[in-house]
């Protein structure tokens, strides 16, 4: 059986900057923190919450739409997130705007763990019509 | 690898970074924030139907771990993994297979109040020559990693 999807769809028009979402907690083990290091190759990478795509995952829960495509990504460094503490996320819509005609939304999202300490901060800039990646780069 | 002494002048250039874009290390990219559904980084149909393209591309959020790498390196990781920044734009698709070279050069050094800001220019290109990602970075040195002021 199909599960029924209750998320709203996205009206880009009606969705308000400042918009913020539930926070959202995870346990950052030893196992994702070694898997991420060999995606990138890295045996010394320190920030596998970049994997963890914490700044859109409260947007996707909530809404729905076409998909999207990373068109801009900032981060800064803290501290490094320790494993096995648990990590606490708020993120919120930092902003939206219309390039060439082309719908953008800005998610931020702030990282920290159980004992307070300060992980990173991510900044992403979502391109809403992801079908212009095939249009313009194609296969 | 800690905090380096060196001095930093604008138009130094950082060693490059290069690296061998497979599916596999994108799957292990996705598959470590416990992500195990099919998506436009690791499924060719759902990459079709997503984004129109032939194939799977990669996360940005990949070759911007890739910019940080660049930048821990160079600035040693007790500087940028407490100090550290990137602003990064995805110009073009990553796809496995792709070699990509990420380059830096530094634009600027500036006085902060707990240390210097040194700025850097980043750009990554693939094995034609195509840029995939441009943008900037940055960490704060302390002062006393930095030759004295005249």
């Amino acid at each position: 059986m199909v599960e029924a999807d209750d998320r709203i769809l996205l009206d880009w028009d009606a969705l308000q900057v400042g918009e913020t979402f539930d926070s959202y907690e995870y346990v950052l083990t030893q196992d994702m923190i070694d898997t991420y290091r060999q995606g990138v190759m890295d045996s010394e990478a320190s920030f596998p919450t970049i994997s963890h795509k914490v700044d859109v995952k409260q947007y996707n829960a909530r809404y729905r739409d076409a998909g999207s495509v990373n068109a801009r990504c900032a981060f800064y460094c803290y501290n490094p997130p320790v494993p096995g503490k648990r990590i606490t996320v708020r993120a919120w819509i930092a902003d939206k705007y219309l390039r060439r005609g082309k719908n953008y939304i800005v998610t931020e999202a702030v990282s920290v763990d159980e004992d307070g300490r300060l992980i990173d901060r991510v900044i992403t800039h979502e391109l809403k019509q992801p079908t212009e990646v095939g249009k313009k780069w194609g296969g | 690898m800690g905090g380096l002494n060196r001095s930093y002048a604008v138009d130094d250039e950082l060693p490059p970074l290069v690296k061998e874009m497979t599916q596999e290390a994108i799957n292990l990219f996705e598959g470590s924030a416990g992500e195990s559904g099919p998506s436009q980084f690791t499924d060719e149909e759902t990459a079709r139907e997503t984004l129109g393209t032939e194939g799977t591309v990669a996360s940005g959020r990949m070759s911007l771990s890739f910019a940080i790498e660049l930048l821990r390196r160079y600035f040693g990781s007790d500087v940028y993994n407490h100090t550290g920044s990137v602003d990064l734009r995805f110009l073009r698709p990553v796809r496995p297979g792709d070699t990509i070279t990420f380059t830096g050069r530094i634009t600027g050094v500036t006085r902060e109040v707990n240390g210097s800001r040194v700025s850097v220019e980043i750009k990554a290109e693939n094995q034609r020559g195509d840029t995939t990602g441009a943008g900037q970075g940055s960490a704060v040195v302390p002062n006393a990693y930095l030759p004295s002021d005249e």
